[in-house]
This record gives structure tokens, sequence and C-alpha cells, in this order.
């Protein structure tokens, strides 16, 4: 039952880290790839099937335990968002009109979405202190 | 309650404590839905002696929660709520379970 938290965490984690890396790179004008950085976004997903499924396959304890609930995430898509436009002639990476392409992030938005991910990391956090606590009553009874 | 029953009670407890974490986890999951299973109807069951041997919950999908536009419709208050209560059941039944066997040790002890 903790695996199921933990891929939460992970996941609550990479999201966060994408975030900052958005927020870091917030006026980045130059990437290998060329052109000015591009904000990037999880996505995530979970490996439950369907209740559908669960309720032909008849219950819980018929699928397989670690399979029921995890969440993953599938891809780090680029926000198709075009790049801002500001006139400063003496930038390097600026164009033949004077303009320097900017990311389109704004720092409130993603703000707000690692504010997002650090509670959804807490919450979890805290279900695997619930599902410890469990285990250890369980193991009470021994005593 | 006999210990079978306590039994039992325990796995329809653990199972469910299982659905709520999943639920917790699945708080940032476009489309995910809610899932719990029916506790009373399983339990009934067990009381009323209608299954023999392991009770297997079916887990379904929760009904009249507000889906958020991304079709994901995990209500945090709810699952804070059943996380905490579920823990208390799971508490009740050890101990339940614990005195259950503190009785057989106290047969056993003052038989000497």
């Amino acid at each position: 039952m903790l695996e199921v938290s933990g891929s939460a965490l992970s996941a609550e984690r990479l999201r966060a880290e994408v975030v900052a890396a958005n927020i870091a790179n917030a006026e980045s004008t130059h990437t290998p790839e060329g052109g000015a950085f591009r904000r990037k976004e999880v996505v995530f997903s979970t490996s439950s099937p369907s209740s559908f499924q669960m309720l032909l396959t008849g219950g819980l304890h018929h699928l397989p335990q670690k399979a029921a609930g995890m969440v993953r995430i599938t891809k780090v898509v680029e926000d198709k968002t075009p790049p801002v436009m500001r006139y400063e002639p003496g930038h390097p990476d600026a164009n033949k009109d004077g303009y320097v392409a900017y990311p389109a992030i704004n720092p409130v938005e993603e703000m707000v979405d690692l504010m997002g991910a650090v509670r959804a990391y807490q919450l979890n956090a805290s279900a695997v202190n619930a599902s410890k606590q469990m285990i250890q009553q369980s193991l009470d009874i021994l005593k | 309650m006999s210990i079978q029953m306590l039994e039992q009670y325990l796995n329809l407890t653990s199972d469910r404590e299982q659905l709520v974490v999943a639920n917790m986890a699945n708080v940032d999951t476009p489309g995910y839905h809610t899932r719990d299973i029916d506790f009373q109807g399983a339990m009934r069951r067990v009381v009323n002696g209608s299954v023999s041997g392991d009770v297997t919950p079916v887990a379904l999908q929760v009904a009249g929660l507000p889906e958020r536009p991304d079709g994901n419709n995990v209500n945090l208050d709810r699952e804070g709520l059943m996380l905490s209560e579920v823990q208390m059941q799971y508490q009740i039944g050890v101990q339940l379970l614990k005195g259950e066997f503190h009785d057989i040790l106290t047969a056993i002890n003052e038989g000497k």
C-alpha cells in the first residue's frame, strides 16, 4: 500500500522540479535547440484499470495489488504558446528588427502550480504516515 | 465478534484504506474518479455469515461528487476525513483482536 503514495510523491516532486525549471528559465532567450526556452508541463495518468474492468474482474483481490491507482508521469509536454517579443536592439539574440523572443512564462501561474504540487506532496506524505501507523498497529497484535 | 470476523473487518478496512490512499495519490490525475467500497454491505454479509472465506469487496465509483474541469472528482476533505476514519476503525479492530487473544491467554494461564 505504500507504493501508491510513493508513486504520487515522486510524480509531484517531478512536477515541482519542472515548475522550478520554468521559473528559473523565465528569461532564457538562448537554448541548445535554438530560440527561447519553452515552458514545460507534466501529464499525470493513473495505472489503475477502469471501474468497468474492476467490476468484471470482481474486486480488489483479483487484481495485482501494486497496480491499483499508481500515478505515473506519462510525458513532459512543451507549451505551444508563442514567445513574447520585446524590443531590445542591443541584445545578442535580437532578430533583424531588434526584437528578442522571451519565453511566455507567467511567474504567478508557476507559483500557483508549485503550491499545488507542494500541497499534494504533503498530503501524500501524511497518507504514507497513516499507512505506516496501520502496519505498526498490526505488528502490535503480536505483542 | 469472533477472531474470523475481526480478521475480515481488518481486511475490509485495509482495502478501504488502500482506495483512500489511491484517491489521494490521484488528486491531480485528469479524468480520475473517486473510488470506494461498499463497506457496510460487505460487513453485513460477514456478520450474516453469507460469505465463507474472504470477502471480496468491489471498488465502485463514488456518486455525487462535483467534477472539476479536467474530469477529476477527488475531494480532499472527503479523503482526509476517510483516512482518519479508516485509521481509527483499524485501531478498533486491532484492539478487539488483541482482546480476543488476551482472553485465550487468560484461559490458558488460569488453568494452571
